[in-house]
């Protein structure tokens, strides 16, 4: 197919710098189009939002040292716990990997030049500026104080708290999320570098589609959502007023419709980089790769089935419970799948334990415990006891920040010579992965008892029996905050300091791996041609590198 | 694409769209009258394939047109099975005795 | 590369076709902005998709007086503006024919048809069944509200959806009137031709599909809750 040109013509004059030289001004950066700048726009922008909600998550976890609550007042630790779901959730888990490594590396990966809209791309950006900024309005002036779940009546009637304009910030940056989607499905559809079949292409770039297929189908669903619930607040009247005939649980059907598939869409990204890392630390291809991609499709499909397993208790009809019941079993068989087969390619494998690696044999175990835990709150008889509890919060952690935020953890440093040209110290990226498993561990595995024993989630405060494992937890997230607090320090020094990367300081696979570190403005001078499939190692390959 | 197909598939549409208003006055039961809906199905395929080309370009625009209305089923399906399933235990403002066994 | 040199790339000096750098022929670019344009209407048919939900849930609990408020809606308006929206379509559709032969000018005056169908298709929504509606009371929070007893919980719901989702559809086609002249004057200035004249595909597919939208409203609206 005759898709992408094979060379690009460059500028008499033009230097053969990277896309980082290209341009010095405030606009060039403001006003670029180039997927790997906008990529470091937004690594920028989710990296200050991840503060936001991390010193969101440290008060609250301070609140929780003592049994009466640190902080004295209910409503402001109900405004913290808020604060913390909804910047995490939609200004840092949401788009993270698919935003920063996803721009900068999918267009790589498929040999092209740039994503299929680029104008597009910026757009999104600006978009996801947009609703951050009114977001970060909405909590300056006062904060939401519904959980970021918003459910009804709460949300639409009887909470004070700033609603409507949270919701605005988080719709404004719903259609971000769209933009970005529809961007890489069209990409990896339209602008595939010759020979690059479907089959050939790395897990990474079917892990990213499928995620595009959650975020373009499920994301508008939020969206009218947040406005009937915008609408209702400012009209007093709605379609979840139960005083008129309305149902409230139609807005947890409508929210969780999208929020489940938006679960996936925050751990599918960590899916694709841990099945880039591993092959490469382990020197060799992914086993069962058609189960492997396959399996990313069909959580994509099946993710939209399972949502009303977050209503089991919220007074659904019992036939609806026990569909959604027996469908969230089902989701999860592709993704133990994807564990055995992760687990296989490390099998006979020649292993390094470079940093990347370490954050995604740290991925595999935790995702497995908190996959796990998600099988015992999808059996109804459980989920009774377990629902609304410590152990959902922390079997979603185990997820998303031991799971997800390992990942993107791991796809940073596994990337970033890539990206900045530069070599970040391994000794120091290997023990704070090593800090961030520990500390993980710590603050969430007590969760878990917490939760078993019955103590409910989103309390300000608990009965003096809990006290152990609560100080055990907050304990945990202070070597956290370390562990977090390192990679920004030597990243940082990295860009200075750091050793220059060669193009495959991993010896891995990869078009991304063909151009130089860091690529130039047009990614390859010429179009490369893939003639194999993907995780092509040599037979005895070692790997040599740096200090 | 002709002019003459265009003209006819806005011929069609008129059709159709004087059948639905019709059939609106057919006495059904009340759950039976959002049938009512099937001739403006029609004409949404009929806008579809003649005005917008769906049948036409390259084969992602048919898959994406798929995609969108197997997902509008979905939720449809799924989220409606609640209600329709539900046991209602009416308010007592309702002034209906609740069912036996409730 | 910076945003200006990416605008260059693409906007239409008269005669030649450029195309941006990652694609290899303006035709495979016209090709792929159609499928964006396309996965992009799947996003809206999911964002009207929930609206469709809340009128199931609404006229499942409450189905004397959804109905009831159903019954008060203009029919005379709806189907007026229904053949209104469905000729625009048509008549763009024409255009799209005449621009594919290089009638230029063909183009321009089917726009013109189609842009006075759809300010038409305005006029009456938001100049006289609106004011109208709100006349009568049947604003859904209106205190005074223009059906009483039992059926007033269910009848306000009606309305809730009525004018929700005509607000948001009469929102897309007010986006849909800005893109069609945007499309006229692009035209005017020698923009398009037989060879290129993918925006004009692109809108045309906006037009329609938010064509499709009223057909899906209308019988939830007017004619499914009609018959006492």
């Amino acid at each position: 197919m005759s898709a992408v040109p094979a060379t690009v013509p460059v500028k008499r004059g033009e230097t053969e710098g990277s896309y980082l030289e290209d341009g010095h001004t405030l606009a060039s950066w403001l006003l670029t189009t180039d997927h790997k700048r906008i990529a470091l726009l937004y690594l920028g922008s989710i990296t200050f939002f991840f503060f936001i909600g991390g010193i969101a998550a440290a008060l609250v976890r301070l609140n929780l040292i003592v049994p009466q609550g640190l902080l004295g007042s209910a409503e402001t630790y109900n405004r913290l716990f808020t604060m913390h779901g909804v910047v995490m959730v939609w200004f840092f888990l949401v788009p993270a990997v698919p935003v920063t490594l996803g721009n900068f590396v999918i267009p790589l990966m498929l040999g092209a030049r740039d994503l299929a809209f680029p104008r597009l791309n910026l757009f999104s950006w600006y978009l996801f500026i947009a609703g951050g900024a009114v977001t970060l309005w909405a909590l300056l002036v006062g904060g939401v104080d519904t959980g970021w779940t918003f459910y009804t009546p709460l949300s639409t009637g009887y909470s004070k708290s700033h609603v409507v304009l949270a919701a605005v910030g988080i719709f404004i940056a719903g259609f971000s999320s769209i933009a970005t989607g529809l961007n890489f499905i069209v990409s990896i559809h339209r602008l595939r570098a010759p020979g690059l079949t479907w089959y050939r292409m790395p897990v990474f770039l079917w892990s990213m589609y499928s995620l595009s297929v959650l975020l373009v189908l499920a994301t508008p669903v939020l969206a009218i959502t947040l406005l009937l619930v915008t609408l209702e607040r400012l009209f007093h009247i709605g379609v979840f007023d139960p005083a008129v005939g309305g149902d409230p649980l139609l807005f947890q059907h409508l929210f969780w419709f999208y929020s489940h598939p938006a679960v996936y869409i925050m751990i599918l990204p960590g899916f694709g980089v841990v099945s880039e890392i591993i092959p490469t630390f382990a020197r060799k291809p992914i086993f069962g790769y058609k189960f492997v991609v396959w399996a990313s499709v069909s959580i994509a499909v099946i993710s939209f089935f399972v949502w009303g397993h977050h209503m089991f208790v919220a007074g659904t009809s019992l036939y609806s419970a026990i569909l959604f019941s027996i469908l969230s079993y089902l989701v999860a068989v592709p993704s133990a799948i994807k564990v055995f087969n992760w687990i296989g390619t490390l099998h006979k494998g020649h292993i390094e334990f470079d940093a990347p690696m370490l954050y995604a044999l740290g991925f595999v175990g935790l995702f497995t415990i908190g996959g796990v835990t998600g099988l015992w709150v999808a059996a109804l008889a459980a989920d009774v006891h377990l629902t609304q509890t410590y152990f959902v919060v922390a079997h979603f952690h185990y997820i998303m920040v031991g799971g997800m935020v390992s990942a993107f953890f791991g796809g940073l440093h596994y990337w970033w010579p890539k990206i900045t040209g530069r070599l970040y110290p391994e000794m120091w990226a290997r023990v704070a992965a090593l800090i961030m498993f520990i500390g993980f561990n710590l603050t969430f595995f007590p969760q878990f008892v917490l939760g078993y024993l019955g103590m409910p989630r989103r309390y300000a405060s608990y009965p003096p029996d809990f006290q152990v494992l609560n100080v055990l937890s907050s304990a945990g997230a202070t070597i956290l905050a370390v562990a977090y607090l390192l990679p920004l320090a030597y990243l940082t020094w990295s860009l200075i300091y750091g050793k220059r990367a060669a193009a495959n300081p991993w010896r891995a696979t990869g078009l991304e791996w063909r151009t130089p570190s860091p690529p130039p403005t047009v990614n390859f001078l010429e179009t490369p041609v893939v003639t194999t499939g993907p995780y092509a190692f040599g037979a005895g390959d070692r790997m040599h590198h740096h200090a | 694409m002709s002019a003459r197909r265009l003209v006819m598939a806005w011929l069609g549409l008129m059709a159709l769209g004087a059948a639905e208003l019709a059939a609106s006055f057919l006495p059904l039961p009340h759950a039976w009258r959002p049938l009512i809906i099937a001739p403006g199905v029609l004409m949404i395929l009929i806008v579809a394939v003649t005005f917008m080309e769906v049948t036409e370009g390259p084969t992602i625009v048919r898959a994406f047109a798929l995609a969108a209305l197997f997902w509008l089923f979905i939720l449809l399906a799924l989220g409606a099975a609640d209600p329709l399933t539900r046991t209602d235990y009416p308010t007592p403002q309702a002034r209906v005795a609740p069912p036996a066994g409730a | 590369m910076p945003l200006a040199r990416a605008i260059e790339c693409t906007i239409m000096p008269s005669g030649a076709v450029r195309h941006d750098f990652q694609y290899a022929t303006p035709a495979y670019q016209s090709q792929t902005a159609v499928a964006g344009m396309w996965l992009f209407l799947a996003t809206e048919v999911l964002f009207f998709g929930g609206l469709i939900l809340s009128w199931i849930y609404s006229r499942h609990w409450n189905p004397a007086g959804f109905d009831r408020g159903s019954q008060r809606a203009s029919l005379a308006a709806g189907t007026v503006n229904t053949a209104i929206l469905v000729t625009s379509s048509f008549a763009y559709a024409l255009g799209l024919l005449r621009i594919r032969e290089g009638d230029a000018r063909g183009l321009v005056r089917c726009c013109a048809a189609t842009l006075a169908l759809g300010l038409a298709f305005l006029a009456v929504k938001f100049g006289i069944e609106w004011p109208d509606d709100f006349r009568r009371h049947l604003f859904p929070s209106d205190p005074d509200f223009g059906v009483q007893g039992p059926q007033q919980g269910g009848a306000r719901l009606f309305y809730v959806f009525y004018f929700w989702g005509t607000g948001l559809h009469g929102l897309h086609m007010i986006i849909g009137v800005a893109l069609l002249l945007w499309i006229m004057h692009r035209t005017r200035r020698g923009d398009f031709s037989k060879r290129y004249h993918t925006p004009v595909l692109v809108v045309g597919l906006y037009w329609s599909f938010v064509d499709i939208v009223w057909l899906t409203l209308y019988p939830l609206i007017y004619l499914i809750g009609r018959s006492a």
